[in-house]
C-alpha cells in the first residue's frame, strides 16, 4: 500500500538507530514526550522503543481521547442513553469505558439502545433511517476528529433532521500540552508532536513550546520510520542547542493546517471555559461545546443529565501515567485488576492508551543496553 | 502469564481504534456517491468505504486521501520519509 510500506523499510529503520545511537550525548539523558496515543500504539506495536539507547526516553502524553474522558461524562451519557426511545450513538471504544456505574455496555446489556458508529455520519444516517426515535452521538476526540463531527451538524442543520442530536466532549491539545510543561512533575527535553491533529490544526499552534520553554517538537506520522526520524530530528536540535517547530510529516500535514476544517468547526463550536480531564483536573478553555448557532443540536440542552464529578477509583493512577509521572508497569493495578478486559482506568481501555499498549505488546519491564 | 486480550468493539484492524485512536487511513478514491454526496474509497484491506470529502474539496478517482472517522482530512501528496 502506498505512503504505508515505504516508511516500514527495515534498513532504513536500522540506519535511522544508526543515527540516533551517533546523535545522542553519553550521559545526558533523554525524555522525549510522545502526546497522541496513536505514537503511543506505534511505537509498541513496532518496537520502536527497542532501537533507541537507554538514554532516550519515550513518555507517554494525554494525546488518548477515550483516556482523557472523565468518570462523570461517561454517567452524563450512560443517562442519556437510558432515557425512553433513544438511540445512543458513540465509538467504538468508548462503549467500554467505565463510569460510576459501568460503561455503555453496560447499559446496552441492560436495555439501552447503544451503537457503535465509525463516523458521526452513521449516526446522523441512523437518525433519519429512524425519524420516530431519538439519536444522539456522544461525540470525542481532539482536533483530528471534530471536523467530522462539525461535517455532520453542518449537515443536519441542512438537511433539518430534527432528531439528531450531540454530546459534545471533544477536547483541544494545545492547554493541555501547555499544563504538562507548567507541572513541575516533570521534565521533558522535547516533544514528538501529534501528526493528525496537526493535519487540521497545522503547525502554528505549537510554536508556543519551543518560544516559551525552549522545548523542541517534530510533527511526526504513525509509521515506524516516521518515529525513528522524528527522534532523529530532536535529537539534532537538542545536539545544536535549538528549539523549533519541526514538521517529519509533511507528505500529510501543511505548516497552515486544514483551514476549511478550521473554518467549520469555528462555525459549529466553541471553547467551553472549563472542561475536566481525567488525571489532569480542571483546564481553561481546553474543551469544545456547540456553539449558539447549533445549540438546537445540543444533547446536554435536550436532556437532564447528572452533571456530578466523580473521582477516579483510588486504586487507579491514570492521572499519573496521563502525565508521564509514571510508567504503566508501575501502576498498582497494571495487569492485575487492571486488564483490557476489566479496565479500571481508562488507560487500560484504548489500544491507543498507554497502560493497554504496553499491555498488549508486553511492555512489563524492560532492560536495555547502556550507552 | 498474561496475555494480549482479544478486541470486543473495535472500530478497526488489529485491534486498533481509527477513530478514539487519532488515526488516519490512507485511502484511494475510486468514484463518488452523488445520491449521498460522499466519495467511495479504497484502502489497505480494499473494502470500500463511503468518505465525506468537503473539508478537501473536490477529488478524482485515483486521489490519495486520509480518512479519520468518515471524513477526509487531507489530501495525501507524494514524498519521501
Amino acid at each position: 500500500m502506498k505512503f504505508v510500506d515505504e516508511f516500514r523499510d527495515a534498513e532504513l529503520g536500522r540506519a535511522l538507530a544508526g543515527e540516533i545511537l551517533a546523535t545522542v550525548e553519553p550521559g545526558r539523558h533523554y525524555k522525549v514526550m510522545e502526546v497522541c496515543g496513536g505514537h503511543t500504539h506505534s511505537i509498541y506495536k513496532y518496537g520502536v522503543d527497542d532501537l533507541l539507547p537507554e538514554n532516550v526516553e519515550l513518555v507517554h502524553g494525554p494525546g488518548c481521547p477515550v483516556c482523557v474522558i472523565p468518570m462523570g461524562r461517561v454517567d452524563d451519557g450512560i443517562a442519556i442513553a437510558h432515557e425512553p426511545g433513544v438511540i445512543f450513538t458513540c465509538f467504538g471504544d468508548m462503549m467500554r469505558v467505565p463510569g460510576s456505574n459501568g460503561t455503555l455496555l453496560d447499559a446496552k446489556a441492560q436495555g439501552a439502545d447503544v451503537r457503535m458508529v465509525y463516523s458521526p455520519l452513521d449516526a446522523l444516517r441512523i437518525a433519519k433511517q429512524n425519524p420516530g426515535r431519538q439519536v444522539v452521538f456522544f461525540a470525542i476526540g481532539f482536533e483530528t476528529t471534530a471536523p467530522s463531527t462539525a461535517l455532520t451538524l453542518k449537515r443536519a442543520k441542512a438537511d433539518a433532521v430534527p432528531n439528531f442530536s450531540c454530546m459534545c466532549n471533544h477536547v483541544t491539545i494545545v492547554p493541555p500540552l501547555r499544563a504538562l510543561l507548567e507541572s513541575p512533575d516533570l521534565r521533558l527535553d522535547g516533544f514528538i508532536g501529534p501528526g493528525h491533529v496537526a493535519t487540521v490544526v497545522g503547525a502554528r499552534p505549537f510554536e508556543f513550546i519551543p518560544a516559551a520553554y525552549g522545548k523542541p517538537l517534530v510533527i511526526a506520522g504513525f509509521e515506524p520510520l516516521d518515529l525513528l526520524q522524528s527522534i532523529v530530528m530532536i535529537l539534532r536540535q537538542l545536539a545544536a542547542g535549538r528549539s523549533d517547530v519541526e514538521n517529519q510529516y509533511k507528505r500529510v500535514v501543511p505548516w497552515e493546517g486544514n483551514l476549511r476544517a478550521l473554518e467549520v468547526m469555528s462555525e459549529v463550536f466553541e471553547l467551553r471555559p472549563h472542561f475536566e480531564w481525567r488525571g489532569l483536573g480542571f483546564i481553561s478553555q481546553s474543551a469544545l461545546r456547540l456553539s449558539d448557532a447549533y445549540s438546537d443540536f445540543d444533547a446536554e440542552q435536550r436532556y437532564s443529565t447528572p452533571g456530578v464529578r466523580v473521582a477516579d477509583p483510588k486504586a487507579c493512577q491514570c492521572g499519573e501515567v496521563l502525565k508521564g509521572v509514571i510508567k504503566p508497569w508501575e501502576c498498582k493495578v497494571f495487569g492485575t485488576a487492571c486488564t483490557p478486559e476489566h479496565a479500571i482506568g481508562t488507560c487500560m481501555v484504548s489500544p491507543e492508551g498507554a497502560c493497554a499498549a504496553y499491555y498488549n505488546y508486553g511492555r512489563f519491564a524492560r532492560e536495555r543496553e547502556v550507552v | 502469564m498474561l496475555r494480549p486480550a482479544e478486541p470486543t468493539t473495535r472500530c478497526g484492524p488489529e485491534g486498533h481504534c481509527i477513530t478514539c485512536g487519532d488515526d488516519g487511513v490512507a485511502m484511494r478514491v475510486t468514484g463518488m456517491d452523488a445520491r449521498e454526496d460522499l466519495a467511495i474509497c479504497v484502502g489497505d484491506s480494499g473494502d470500500a468505504n463511503e468518505v465525506a470529502v468537503d473539508l478537501v474539496g473536490p477529488v478524482a478517482a485515483g486521489d490519495m486521501v486520509l480518512v479519520h472517522a468518515g471524513v477526509a482530512i487531507a489530501r495525501l501528496e507524494e514524498a519521501a520519509a
